[in-house]
């Protein structure tokens, strides 16, 4: 296996005698998009500071490409775009001025690029004017357009889709996703919407209160639920007599309110669907409940602080 | 490890778009205009010297000059901060201590073009007007302060005058551009730094007068070093007044690089 992008190996973060981050150690392989999935105040955006070198790190390490993020500062943030939080840009600037001034601050960055990266975000004309023209979607271009100048590696993102208008988010996802295929590159994004999670990542790592909860992997998941057993409800007009097909059939059966729910996978399904209908018992409706990332995360999180 | 100029042009670039440092420049230039002007066409000593205007218009422009370095030191840190860039900033390539250089240095630039243009102006624009006859510096100014009589010409005199200032503006600028760091806060850093400028010129010399040694080691007792041309303040030299003056300059710097360095940029 190719050396992870971003290693994280006991990072600790306390501030005063709260503790922000505690003890987490994660991988990042590189060419994945990659979610760091948490409820408010669990420690994303901390994380995502140690990780570019905005604020400190109490304990452990970070590295990134290689190279310690607080000891060799200038060669790990080397191959690192980053948007915190909101993109802010310099307002009195137009936008193809804050790209030159960023352009400038690493090397081998022509002007040829900025235009490349202009079209690629599709900024398009508008990127002579000034910023503070812009509308908040046209900012978050603008961010991403001034996090891949310098082709990256690692593409981090905190909250991108803060603030956006369901169009803008789309419009986000997709070209994140040309991003990764296109450039090639690793995308860390930290996010509390998890259905935006779901869509977005090739993986995600779920954090509360500053600890490590589990790392799932979403594409797999959408798979395993195609051939795997899942819980499967049958609203019928006699729940009784569907309970005592269930039984004799050896079908574990179990009271969904005024359904019956039972575990089966795709085949059981339509077998026992044709019991129920021989023993003159109506069928209204079949539902797979498949566990869905937010179901994950709720069992794992508690559920007590979702916003 | 990379080039270093680059970042110069950078944070040049974010002080000259803006157009408050132009609007800056232009009434610096505009009190030049104002001053001169109306005491051509009031003045009935149709003998005037130039440099007596050229007196009055520095010693003003040169109040004006602190205050917009000042502004300028303010935005270059702290708003950074309070519009958010400064986390684009610190995620590229660079030391923190070589962006904050690169801030600083272009501040400085910035009051030295500030005070060339008020040098090059006031000479130029009240050439036009009044007698260029060369006077002697004593003509001008008659001496108050310091002991003894400032032998020589109007304009070197100026020329020393503007060197004096100078000095004394290097080490306000780096008070405003240390307030601009520590507090993040450019209104703050603008007030506080152009407080310091006020009180020097008035609370400076009575501060100087109280009879106790420490009092010689504060610094704004120094801040106006002009005196100093004509001899000995009491009994301070002017390179004693300049040596307290560096070390409360390397102190703040000291200061204000370590904060920056430090800092958590957080919420």
């Amino acid at each position: 296996m190719e050396q992870p992008i971003v290693q994280m190996l006991n990072v600790t973060k306390r501030i005063g005698k709260r503790t922000i981050i505690d003890h987490l150690s994660l991988d990042l392989p590189a060419g994945e998009v990659f979610g760091f999935l948490g409820p408010n105040g669990a420690g994303k955006t901390t994380m995502i500071r140690m990780m570019v070198g905005l604020i400190s790190i109490t304990g452990g390490e970070i590295k990134i490409d290689g190279h310690s993020i607080s000891k060799q500062f200038e060669k790990a943030i080397r191959h690192v775009g980053a948007i915190v939080e909101n993109p802010e840009m310099y307002k009195y600037m137009t936008g193809y001025q804050n790209l030159v001034h960023f352009a400038r601050m690493v090397p081998g960055v022509e002007h040829s690029r900025i235009q490349e990266v202009t079209e690629l975000v599709g900024l398009g004309s508008r990127i002579n004017d000034k910023v503070n023209t812009y509308s908040l979607g046209m900012r978050q271009r603008l961010g991403v357009a001034q996090a891949i100048l310098h082709r990256p590696k690692l593409l981090i993102l905190d909250e991108p889709t803060n603030g956006l208008d369901p169009m803008g988010i789309r419009e986000l996802r997709d070209y994140l996703q040309r991003l990764a295929k296109q450039e090639g590159l690793a995308i860390f994004v930290s996010s509390h919407l998890l259905a935006e999670m779901e869509l977005m990542c090739d993986r995600v790592a779920i954090i509360q209160q500053g600890k490590l909860v589990e790392v799932v992997k979403v594409e797999k998941n959408r798979e395993s639920e195609r051939t795997a057993t899942q819980r499967v409800v049958f609203e019928v007009d006699d729940l009784e007599a569907a309970l005592a097909v269930a039984a004799t059939e050896g079908i574990a059966g179990g009271r969904a309110g005024r359904a019956i729910a039972i575990g089966a996978d795709k085949e059981a399904v339509a077998i026992f669907n044709a019991k129920l209908v021989a023993a003159g018992i109506k069928v209204y409706g079949i539902q797979a409940q498949h566990q869905s990332l937010e179901d994950r995360f709720l069992e794992k999180t508690g559920g007590g602080h979702i916003v | 490890m990379y080039n270093f100029s680059k970042l110069l042009l950078n944070e040049n670039m974010k002080i000259y778009l803006r157009t408050r440092t132009w609007i800056m420049t232009g009434l610096l230039l505009a009190l030049v205009v104002f001053m001169t002007v109306p005491v051509y066409f009031m003045s009935k000593d149709s003998a005037m010297s130039m440099w007596t205007l050229v007196k009055y218009e520095s010693a003003v422009g040169y109040l004006l000059i602190a205050m917009f370095t000042a502004v300028v030191a303010a935005g270059s840190v702290a708003e950074e901060f309070t519009s958010g860039t400064i986390k684009l900033l610190l995620i590229r390539p660079w030391m923190r201590w070589k962006i904050l250089l690169s801030k600083y240095i272009s501040v400085v630039l910035f009051a030295l073009l500030q005070v060339v243009l008020l040098y090059a102006f006031t000479i130029a624009f009240n050439f036009l007007f009044f007698d260029h006859t060369n006077v002697t510096a004593e003509e001008i100014h008659g001496f108050f302060v310091g002991d003894g009589q400032y032998e020589g010409s109007a304009a070197v005199y100026n020329m020393k005058y503007y060197a004096m200032r100078f000095i004394a503006l290097l080490v306000t600028s780096m008070i405003a551009f240390m307030l601009s760091t520590v507090f993040r806060s450019g209104g703050l850093a603008i007030g506080l730094s152009i407080f310091l400028v006020f009180s020097s010129i008035s609370i400076g010399p009575i501060i100087g007068l109280i009879d106790y040694k420490w009092v010689d080691y504060l610094f704004f007792v120094h801040l106006d070093l002009v005196p100093y041309l004509t001899g000995n303040v009491g009994d301070r030299t002017l390179g004693f007044a300049i040596s307290v003056l560096a070390v409360y300059y390397a102190l703040f710097a000291a200061l204000t690089w370590f904060v920056f360095e430090k800092r958590d940029v957080g919420a």
